[in-house]
């Protein structure tokens, strides 16, 4: 019998895996079917969860087994045909904040599968290094070499390769950021 | 400072993934981007449908539960 805990904690999740799938497969629409096939396998194998764990990362386990498994393909076809989510998805905010969202999801959209899921997971679900090491079945260190590689990534396409690039003039910075670093040593 | 912080700082490293050295201020802001992103489809409001699936799911299995050899036809 599932306990009302188990499925209270299953709704509590549901805005994390969201947002967690969309990252993933770059998609609203795929994150949402990404999401509801997650909430039926959690609630086919309840009893493998143990109480007192982090109900969080053993659904994200799932849907991200779920994704490399059965999404992945998918994702891409979606991507080629309508664009990422980035360019789709409605925001709420202000004008300015909305297109820095859109350019920095634009961004992430770049980066490689195994670095942006575990940017994600360190960076904004509020999981430890540890709980991303056991979700990806890799070592911490695999998992902060990688969010570190993403971190330089990201910055790279955002063209923010140090502060006085967080102007927004894009052009160029890159091609000033070696040179600087070339003067300056560091 | 954790052992990323550590590593990040250190310029000198001959670890090939860390050869780039972000400032800290670059960092910051990426942080800053990346949970705008997350927090905005988590703030994002949830279709029905998922609480739909869950309430039939719980009905289904209380009907199971509840059901004699009897009632199964």
């Amino acid at each position: 019998m599932i306990s009302n805990d188990f499925k209270d904690g299953l709704i509590r999740e549901i805005p994390n895996l969201r947002a967690f799938a969309a990252s993933l497969s770059g998609s609203i629409q795929l994150a949402d079917d990404l999401v509801q096939d997650t909430l039926l396998k959690a609630w086919g194998n309840s009893e493998k969860f143990e109480p007192g764990t982090s109900l969080r990362a053993w659904l994200f386990t799932i849907l991200r087994n779920t994704y490399y498994s059965l999404y992945r393909k998918r994702g891409r076809e979606v991507q080629d045909s309508e664009g990422t989510y980035a360019e789709r998805m409605a925001t709420q905010g202000n004008q300015e904040s909305h297109l820095d969202l859109a350019d920095f999801r634009k961004a992430l959209a770049k980066l490689p599968e195994e670095q942006r899921e575990v940017l994600i997971m360190v960076g904004a679900t509020g999981l430890s290094y540890e709980e991303a090491a056991d979700i990806c079945g890799v070592a911490i260190g695999t998992i902060k070499s990688r969010v570190n590689r993403a971190r330089t990534k990201l910055a790279e396409l955002l063209s923010i390769g140090s502060v006085d690039d967080l102007s927004p003039d894009r052009t160029s910075t890159a091609a000033i950021q070696r040179a600087r670093s070339e003067t300056v040593g560091f | 400072m954790t052992n990323l912080e550590a590593a990040m700082a250190d310029p000198g490293g001959d670890n090939d993934d860390f050869d780039m050295v972000l400032d800290p201020k670059v960092q910051e802001s990426i942080g800053r981007s990346l949970k705008a992103h997350y927090d905005d489809i988590v703030n994002a409001p949830v279709p029905d449908k998922f609480l739909v699936l869950l309430a039939q799911l719980e009905a289904t299995e209380q009907r199971a539960a509840g059901a004699s050899p009897d009632d199964l036809k």
